[in-house]
């Protein structure tokens, strides 16, 4: 991996990055889209890249089950076995034996859980996860982490922690030995709950070993803490984590969420929600997220962005024609779905060029203005940017609320 | 709603020519050309035939964004059925507006497309309520009158209008009366599509713009069909003639005939079956065609398709819905002379994980390797664990883009053009910041080169693992090889000694695949055990709500 930072705010720690990988390059700060089981789902992998998407996610924990490594082997990795030619991210397989498997064991030796197709008990050790993740054959690869939900108190949490940094050794040794480091660029992710101290320590071992790590991964956040929470543990560790590596907060993908990370000094985020929330008719949009399921929808024969270069609004599909068809014909997926991966990519492609032009203030006001203008801005998001000096009320000419609370937006009903 | 007709001036003008009509006969296999010129300066939209057309589902092609249905040319025609928008009064599309107010609704082009708008969907056989004399029911919240067909019909612009036609969907068998009524209700209604609309004094616009297909009533009473036929061409007086003037004749104003074989088939059926004293709920399964469907051959409803066809002028369009299969198709364009089938079955193929695989005239790709039957199949069931490790195209008949250009190939086969076996890289990507041309150093001038297809392998495990892509990559190619078939039909017959050549070719091509089409069966049965192994509750409800509006096409969201 070649990575070099070539723009930072002049308030805010965010900054733009060059990441060459093996299958191009692609810049930072970005937003990854999830291919679960080797496909965007409803699109061509040349769909996905006209969108202007260069790096994507499959999981681990999925791909070993099905299609298996053999085939995986067999077709000569994923890039080829799913037709992707540009770059790869897969997650060591951690996250989804806990929230998929309830009889998930943890041991020293690695998770031990029932195969969900046989109910055979099976071992995943973060060998074992490296090895997978070297026949997938991604860009990136991560450690295997001993992940605790993020509302878990008390040992388990330290345990945990201090479990990731051993996993993290064993996966470092495992890698470095098969050769194959040159091609997959290993992460360590960051745990430690939301217990500022033990992230603290868990920083601390993780960033001894960077000369043996190719970025960082923060972890275990996401997962129904309060928002006010999240922030100051996902600062903390943007914070010390050091400058000449990418940053992955994993697990992030609303807009406001994406945009303080990206203040915070983060470059990379994944999540499937833009995705699914496609599937279900919600379009995300520059003031607010549209659900085309709503009646009100129904006979509007607007586009559901005028702006958006994304095939479905610039061929000018109407919200009326999404109304009829979405959750009944896979197509209406697909075109919500292209949608919302472009307008993550241009949320992130903004932030980009605000950063490059120095208006990254400007582009984080007017983002709220237009997002959460009419019902409020978070009051966690505003603490959150003042902490990195910029103040979302500064200059506002008009009222606006600020809501406590951990409330996104979303449209509930036809109240319009 | 008032007949907009008069503030949109200008329809577009469709007119089928027989280039080759390859035999005496008014039933022979015949080739054409079916041209529509739409009232401007754009060149007229040209499909060859016999030809297909493309069905779709609640106006859009099934699986297809719109980048896709665009990459795939095999979509020439395509079929709207109306009824799910009159869910919403008024339909939706026609608040759309502009010279061709569906093709922008829907996304298809005016250059590439016909597209024609019918009431109800022609593959739907579930019972429904009685229609009216003046209301046919649909599989909708409600039906639908003639006069507001009509006027939907003016302010939607359809390139091709289907009329309104009393078919029962009630459970058959019909009465004599019920037949009557019928013929009775069909013309009537066609005669409302009929009535010319207002023109100004000075226009010498015409005052029947519409280009009309009329559905082949009279159920599976030959006489009846004649009957109806003859109607058609009587020259009308007094009232009758005044309703559609300057018109003669109702067939004057017609400028195509369309057989829909789902409700032949069911009355079919239903007639075995009493003689037979079963009476089997054929009418409750939305997956049809059942195997009673398939029971019918189609040597039973050639007689009724050349009775309605007997008196009527041959140099018009003859559109069939709802073949079942390629060897049905091909007795149609043989012993009908059919120009235009839908392709339902192929599209239901790509629903169920069938890769189709046939091709016409057929070819020598080797034995057939996935069974031991006789016969080959037209196609693969990717769900079968054999494709696991297959990393082969989709098709043996077919090359691929990408090997295409490597070597020759021996046996001279052609490429499927479609975007699994032939994918291109994208033209453009999406530049989302000034520096984002770093990720593409390529020039994009260079020219694109195919990329490798996608395997079996991969859509088997995206079969598997429910993945909406799969469907994408199938309708795609089934369509595609659907297409090569019907232009392999067009080459044979443009012999010189075409009737007698496609002949020949029709009986080896019935000798060489597999017309009981065990290859759908076993895909269907994979692919009810892979849905059934999907989630219960909310989800369940909901795939559940989905397959009912959607005729059983549904997949996983």
């Amino acid at each position: 991996m070649q990575f070099e930072v070539i723009a930072k705010c002049h308030t805010t720690r965010a900054r733009v990055s060059r990441m060459k990988l093996s299958h191009g390059v692609t810049m930072l700060p970005t937003f990854m889209p999830v291919a679960t089981q080797a496909a965007i789902k409803g699109l061509t992998p040349q769909q996905v890249e006209s969108l202007g998407v260069t790096l994507m996610l499959n999981n681990t924990y999925h791909m070993n089950l099905r299609p298996g490594i053999k085939v995986l082997d067999d077709a000569g990795g994923a890039h080829r076995f799913q037709g992707w030619t540009r770059n790869l991210l897969t997650d060591s397989g951690g996250f989804q034996l806990v929230s998929l498997s309830k009889f998930t064991k943890i041991t020293e030796e690695g998770a031990l859980f029932a195969s969900p197709f046989t109910g055979e008990p099976t071992m995943l050790t973060p060998e074992e996860s490296i090895s997978i993740q070297h026949s997938i054959g991604a860009d990136i690869i991560m450690q295997l982490d001993d992940v605790v939900s993020s509302l878990t108190t008390g040992p388990r949490v330290g345990e945990a922690m201090e479990r990731s940094v051993r996993w993290l050794d064993r996966c470092i040794d495992y890698h470095e030995r098969s050769g194959k480091k040159d091609r997959h660029n290993l992460f360590a992710i960051v745990q430690g709950g939301l217990d500022h101290d033990l992230r603290d320590i868990c920083l601390d071992e993780m960033i001894k070993r960077k000369d043996r790590v190719a970025g960082y991964a923060i972890g275990g956040l996401s997962g129904g803490e309060e928002k006010d929470t999240f922030w100051r543990i996902m600062k903390q560790c943007a914070d010390k984590l050091p400058e000449d590596r990418p940053r992955y907060s994993m697990g992030i993908g609303f807009a406001e969420d994406l945009l303080v990370c990206v203040a915070l000094g983060v470059d990379m985020a994944d999540c499937v929600f833009p995705t699914r929330t496609a599937r279900f008719g919600v379009a995300l949009t520059f003031s607010g997220p549209l659900n085309l399921k709503l009646a009100k929808h129904a006979k509007d024969l607007a586009p559901i962005d005028t702006q958006c270069p994304c095939p479905t609004c610039s061929d000018g599909v109407s919200r009326a024609l999404l109304h009829h068809i979405i959750t009944q014909e896979t197509a209406g997926a697909h075109a919500v779905t292209q949608h919302n991966i472009t307008f993550q990519a241009r949320l992130m492609g903004q932030a980009r060029d605000a950063i490059i032009n120095g208006t990254f203030p400007d582009y984080l006001r007017s983002f709220f203005v237009a997002y959460f203008g009419d019902v409020g801005y978070p009051e966690w998001a505003v603490n959150a940017l003042r902490s990195v000096g910029v103040d979302l009320l500064d200059g506002i000419s008009k009222d606006v609320n600020v809501v406590p609370g951990d409330g996104g937006k979303w449209e509930y009903s036809d109240r319009s | 709603m008032a007949d907009v007709s008069t503030t949109h001036p200008g329809f577009s003008t469709l007119s089928f020519h027989l280039s080759c009509p390859a035999s005496a006969s008014p039933f022979g296999p015949r080739l054409g050309r079916a041209s529509l010129k739409r009232n401007n300066d754009s060149p007229a939209v040209e499909i060859d035939t016999p030809g297909f057309l493309t069905t779709t589902s609640r106006g859009v092609i099934p699986h297809l964004s719109r980048d896709h249905h665009r990459f795939t040319e095999a979509i020439r025609w395509v079929l709207i059925p109306f009824e799910t928008f009159l869910e919403r009064l008024p339909p939706v599309p026609t608040l759309q507006g502009g010279s061709t107010p569906l093709h922008k609704f829907f996304g298809y082009s005016p250059l590439q497309n016909i597209v024609i708008m019918s009431a109800r969907d022609p593959f739907d056989g579930r019972e429904l309520p009685p229609n009216g004399n003046d209301h046919i029911s649909s599989y909708s919240m409600r039906g639908v009158t003639p006069s507001a067909w009509r006027s939907y019909v003016f302010a939607c612009r359809p390139d091709i209008v289907i009329a309104l036609s009393d078919t029962p969907f009630t459970k058959p068998p019909h009465s004599q009366k019920r037949l009557t009524k019928s013929l009775e209700r069909s013309t009537s209604w066609l005669s409302n599509l009929l009535r010319p609309i207002e023109l100004d004094d000075d226009s010498n616009s015409n005052p029947h713009p519409l280009n009309i297909f009329v559905h082949m009533v009279g159920g599976t009473d030959l006489a009846a069909r004649r009957i109806f036929s003859e109607g058609l061409l009587e020259t009308l007086r007094d009232n009758e003639a005044e309703a559609i003037k300057p018109l003669k004749r109702l067939d004057d104003g017609v400028t195509g005939y369309v057989f829909d074989l789902v409700p032949l088939r069911l009355s079919l059926v239903a007639e075995i079956d009493s003689a037979n004293i079963s009476s089997p709920d054929i009418l409750d399964t939305t997956t049809v065609p059942t195997a009673a469907q398939m029971s019918v051959d189609t040597s039973a409803l050639i007689p009724l398709m050349k009775a309605s066809l007997n008196s009527l002028p041959t140099q018009k369009i003859r559109l069939v819905n709802s073949a079942i299969s390629p060897h049905e198709i091909l007795r149609l364009v043989r012993d009908v002379g059919i120009d235009v089938f839908d392709a339902h079955w192929a599209q239901r193929a790509a629903d169920i994980g069938v890769a189709l695989d046939f091709r016409f005239p057929i070819v020598d790709t080797g034995p057939n390797n996935q069974t031991h039957r006789t016969k080959k199949d037209l196609g693969h069931n990717l769900y079968d664990q054999v494709y696991a490790h297959d990393f082969k195209r989709l098709a043996d008949c077919f090359m691929d883009g990408a090997s295409s250009l490597g070597q020759d190939s021996p046996c001279n086969r052609p490429v499927c053009p479609c975007a699994a076996c032939s994918p291109l890289p994208p033209c453009q990507h999406i530049s989302h910041s000034s520096i984002d041309s770093e990720s593409y150093p390529e020039s994009v001038h260079a020219p694109r080169q195919f990329l490798p297809p996608f395997r079996r392998a991969y859509l088997h495990h995206l079969l598997h693992t429910h993945e909406m892509s799969s469907h994408s990559l199938l309708a795609m190619h089934n369509l595609s090889v659907l297409d090569a078939f019907l232009s392999g039909v067009r080459t044979v017959l443009a012999h010189p000694n075409g009737t007698a050549v496609f002949t020949t070719e029709v009986d080896k091509f019935v000798e060489e695949y597999d017309e009981e089409m065990k290859v759908f069966e076993d895909a269907r049965k994979s692919w009810t055990e892979v849905e059934r192994a999907r989630g219960k509750g909310r989800l369940a409800r909901e795939k559940d709500k989905q397959a009912e509006s959607t005729l059983g096409t549904a997949v996983e969201l």
